[in-house]
């Protein structure tokens, strides 16, 4: 258990580390972990660490936001319905192909 | 789009697809449409976001009543026309200048934009997302298809690939990987949608595809391609050439062969980067002549009586 943690936290982002890479404040981010719109593990100290590919998904947020107007709920809804639809479409990609 | 054309061009309310009588209401809503539609997270198209930048510059000054007054005065030049310019008499030191081609003379060029350049509506709005007290926002990834031959699958190389965006083309040059499988995607780092302030760009993922072949079927690394024998050929056993992307092999068709038996040739399928090759597996199927002469009739009914072998026999 202990070596997975290690593990994690090599590669992992701590919130001051991500709020500066996303060049947002680290308030949001807390904001958006707590609405489930992040993922973040929190280690035993109770501090958040985040992986890489969560800085993709702030940028989305922030288009989303900055784009449309959403709001952080909606913002969430229409994250995970896109990453559902990214999955529908690779399947469907791939039943194409071998229909041919 | 990096050194191409500005989108500034195209008419406003043409981009939100209304009447230049439209209500404010049926500006919003087209906006809210369009922007629902061609958002760059939504709409993976690389074209996405030059269209989602022209309908959110086009609603910003659609939706205000005074700079809509002056767009509908001055034109896509209007934030260089002076507060103060009397709209009529504007146009007419337009229809002088552009008569004469006297620059300067008439007041206003016909090439206004261009004169007084350096004014950019996207820094005016501080880019795509960004301006609006957001901060630096990173681009979004964007998708698109590239089919490619088996050929094509199994050498790798180069491949220029013309994209059609909002405001022009851009050729982009693609080095495909040898062994490229269906459904595997090729990123070119920053290629995707713009990041604002400094922010990074997205990426641009070309999704192989592979196109239908007239000799080969693809199944992820393995291919199959059909292998017809003659009757006595499946029966005596041969050695046939097959074409295979890497060239003729040849393939010894063991005797006692029926169609459906699968020749294998290790690792002559699509070639595999990180391991070990596909394989290319030759479907034996038997023909016969469609048309045999009185000689080869004669030999197959002789053939006929004198075999006890019964193919439905369980």
């Amino acid at each position: 258990m202990g070596y997975a943690l290690v593990l994690v936290r090599s590669a992992s982002l701590n919130l001051d580390a991500f709020a500066r890479a996303t060049g947002t404040h680290p308030d949001l981010v807390r904001r958006l972990v707590a609405l489930g719109i992040l993922d973040a593990a929190r280690d035993a100290a109770g501090e958040l660490w985040f992986a890489p590919s969560q800085v993709a998904v702030m940028g989305r947020v922030q288009r989303l936001r900055a784009g449309l107007g959403l709001n952080y709920a909606a913002v969430g809804l229409v994250g995970d319905l896109l990453d559902r639809i990214a999955v529908l479409e690779a399947a469907l990609r791939e039943a194409r192909q071998q229909g041919r | 789009m990096p050194g191409g054309p500005r989108a500034d061009r195209r008419d406003f309310y043409e981009i939100l697809g209304v009447s230049r009588t439209a209500t404010q209401d049926e500006i919003q809503r087209a906006y809210r449409t369009l922007a629902r539609q061609h958002h760059p997270d939504v709409n993976k198209d690389p074209g996405a976001e030059d269209r989602f930048k022209e309908i959110s510059e086009a609603h910003d000054v659609l939706s205000d009543p005074q700079t809509r007054r002056r767009y509908d005065a001055f034109g896509p030049d209007f934030r260089q026309v002076p507060e103060d310019v009397d709209p009529e008499a504007f146009q007419r030191s337009r229809a002088g200048a552009g008569a004469s081609q006297a620059r300067g003379a008439g007041g206003f060029g016909p090439g206004l934009g261009d004169d007084l350049g350096g004014i950019n509506v996207e820094d005016l709005l501080g880019g795509i997302f960004g301006g609006r007290g957001f901060g630096p926002i990173p681009g979004a990834d964007a998708e698109a298809e590239l089919e490619l031959t088996v050929e094509e699958a199994f050498q790798g190389g180069r491949r220029s690939v013309t994209l059609q965006g909002a405001d022009g083309r851009r050729t982009l040059e693609v080095r495909i990987p040898a062994g490229v499988t269906n459904g595997q995607r090729i990123r070119l780092a920053g290629q995707g949608g713009r990041g604002s302030e400094g922010a990074p760009n997205g990426d641009l993922y070309f999704v192989v595809q592979i196109a239908p072949h007239p000799r080969y079927r693809v199944d992820g690394r393995d291919l199959y391609v059909d292998l017809p024998l003659a009757p006595w050929e499946a029966a005596l056993g041969t050695t046939v050439a097959v074409e295979t992307p890497r060239g003729e092999m040849k393939v010894k068709v063991p005797p006692g062969t029926s169609t459906g038996k699968r020749l294998r040739l290790r690792h002559h399928g699509l070639p595999h980067p990180r391991g070990s090759a596909g394989h290319l597996y030759a479907e034996v199927r038997i023909m016969v002549p469609a048309k045999p002469t009185d000689e080869e009739r004669r030999l197959f009914e002789q053939l006929a009586e004198v075999s006890t072998f019964d193919p439905r026999r369980r």
